[in-house]
């Protein structure tokens, strides 16, 4: 994805957005300024991404996450014979119709389901037979942010977020409140309003946002999203997505993300991987995409 | 077709009983292996047993009561009431304690259990658990597990001595018979079953070791069914039933078999 691409994406924003501003009724238009202050710092990553490099040394050319020749079947087959891979740095979006298996992608990945035939590998190491205490280690690399944010809804947010921390590491207590605080503002929540909030108390796109906090808490080198952006108003849905813009960008995160919805899997991918009838119909970049010829593709671009 | 299809059950029905028992397995390998949960130990022993009090109270209370009138019309009839204290101490020990209890457990604490672990499966928190690196079997399991069984024979006790002290108002009320008279009765009743190691009546070893078990299958099989809940919200009410059903149907007929098994090993 080169710079040129990321400028007009992110131009090529502005003008649905003002039309929704001048469409929706009045949160929308409330929000307008927010929403301005959100454009501005998704050109602000955008620069950045143009002088500087990613604070994270990153080597492009390894694989960090493969998929290969992977089936699976529960009652009946879901993937057969899926192939790709996400190198290190890159943002990976598998899009996809509802109940095609993308879910069942990332816990595949995160080998909470082994696959039938083929393997899946982290870092170059094969995680398909490990046993079930060293699948638990593999997945300390690893961040995932669920489809209905997966909160205990018996602990704190602080206790969500801190969760990870003393699960693995021997942290103190003021180190973890420091990280927990860092990772709730990354994510743009006021940490001292929500901390001792529990989840059942918050709104669908806040939940979303302690996920991807609790998540990033252990600081990982991989980040998979589960729909990170389902069910959520547009304003919501760009500030997620520009979360996990800025998070690739300035931490080098290698991420997989899941979505059906291709307008903000256009904006943040290197890579889209289109899954449909079991199998990888598509994959390489967004403007391969555009330019397929396609017939599937083209309908499943539809309005875009 | 037919035979397909019952093909297909028993299959699934086999499948289901090996994963109990392997669930069994590492919950109560756990018991023993670091890291030890015990926040959690103690919430759920505070969930399942000072949570239960109140329905094992008036259970307990009622039952006794209940058993006394009855019994009392068919005592009179052999002019046998001064044993009243007996005939309650022995049924409420050996047998009503436990089974009332564990069916009472199994109903609040089971359903309860279920529910839980279930819509923890349904929304990924069971996924999220096992993603941030947690057994849940440790985490979840584990705990409830434990607490059943040391709260379990607790409350069996406190039903026993509610029970008892139920028989004790109909008896001085009803019957006329002096407290002193019933309390004696109660306790001979707990020494004419015989000993083990000198100075634990048998009574006692069969009042005690049913809850036991009885505390073990009911959040074992309340997990079971929780943990495997699939089919969103409507998933949970079916795990919740079948662990109500399951969990109480195996407590009558373990008790059985228990009985038999204790009666053969601790003769008076
Ligand atoms: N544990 C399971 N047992 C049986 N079938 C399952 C299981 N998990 C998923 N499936 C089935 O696999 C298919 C794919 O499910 P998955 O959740 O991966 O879809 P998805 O692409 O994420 O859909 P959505 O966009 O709605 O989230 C579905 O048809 C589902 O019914
Ligand atoms: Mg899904």
């Amino acid at each position: 994805m080169t710079e040129e691409d990321d400028r007009r994406r992110v131009t090529e924003r502005r003008s649905p957005n003002e039309k929704d501003a001048t469409a929706m009724p009045r949160r929308a238009r409330d929000s307008g300024r927010v929403r301005a202050a959100i454009r501005t710092e998704l050109e602000e990553v955008a620069e950045q991404n143009e002088t500087k490099q990613p604070a994270a040394a990153r080597n492009p050319q390894n694989v960090v996450v493969a998929i290969d020749h992977v089936s699976l079947a529960f009652d009946e087959p879901i993937l057969e014979d899926i192939s790709f891979d996400a190198k290190e740095g890159e943002t990976v979006v598998v899009v996809g119709e509802s109940g095609t298996g993308k879910s069942t992608i990332l816990k595949l990945v995160l080998r909470l389901l082994v696959p039938d035939q083929g393997r899946v590998c982290i870092d170059g190491e094969d995680i398909t037979h490990l046993s079930f205490d060293e699948a638990l280690k593999v997945r300390q690399k690893m961040g995932m942010v669920f489809q209905g944010a997966a909160l205990f809804d018996s602990m704190t947010v602080y206790e969500n977020v801190a969760y990870p921390l003393r699960e693995h590491t021997t942290l103190g207590e003021d180190e973890i409140e420091a990280r927990v605080r860092e990772k709730l503002q990354f994510v743009d929540l006021d940490p001292d309003k929500v901390m001792d909030q529990l989840p059942s108390e918050l709104s669908g796109g806040m939940k979303k946002r302690v996920g991807i906090a609790r998540g990033l808490a252990n600081n990982p080198e991989i980040m998979l999203y589960d729909e990170p952006t389902s069910g959520l108003d547009p304003l919501t849905t760009a500030t997620i997505t520009y979360l996990i813009i800025k998070l690739q960008r300035e931490l080098g995160v290698t991420s997989l993300v899941v979505s059906h919805d291709i307008r903000s899997a256009f904006r943040m991918a290197s890579k889209i991987a289109l899954l449909a009838e079991k199998h990888i119909a598509f994959f390489g970049t967004p403007e391969e995409m555009t330019g397929s010829e396609d017939p599937y593709i083209r309908e499943f671009l539809g309005g875009f | 077709m037919i035979l397909e299809r019952f093909n297909a059950a028993a299959k699934r029905g086999v499948y289901s009983l090996q994963e109990f028992f392997v669930l069994s397995g590492k919950a109560l390998g756990f018991i023993f292996v670091k890291p030890f949960y015990t926040a959690d130990l103690f919430q759920q022993m505070d969930t399942i047993g000072v949570g239960s009090l109140g329905i094992v109270l008036l259970t307990g209370f009622f039952t006794g009561m209940v058993l006394a009138l009855q019994s009392s019309v068919q005592l009179q009839a052999f002019g046998a009431t001064d044993y009243i204290g007996s005939l309650i101490s022995a049924s409420m020990i050996r047998e009503l304690g436990p089974v009332l209890a564990g069916l009472m457990v199994a109903g609040r604490v089971g359903s309860g259990i279920a529910a839980q672990l279930g819509s923890m499966r349904v929304t990924e928190q069971i996924d999220a658990l096992n993603t941030l690196g947690t057994d849940p079997i440790k985490k979840l399991v584990t705990p409830r597990v434990l607490a059943a069984l040391i709260m379990l024979p607790v409350l069996t006790v406190i039903n026993d001595f509610v029970g008892i002290l139920g028989g004790n108002v109909i008896a001085k009320f009803y019957l006329g018979k002096p407290s002193a008279l019933y309390w004696r009765t109660v306790f001979e009743q707990m020494l004419t079953g015989g000993f083990t190691l000198r100075y634990i009546p048998n009574d006692f070893i069969q009042g005690l070791t049913k809850p036991f078990v009885f505390g073990g299958i009911i959040s074992l099989v309340a997990c079971h069914f929780g943990l495997k809940t699939t089919g969103g919200t409507e998933g949970v009410g079916v795990a919740t039933t079948r662990t109500v059903v399951t969990a109480s149907i195996l407590i009558l007929v373990v008790d059985y078999f228990l009985t038999q098994i204790l009666l053969a090993v601790f003769q008076p």
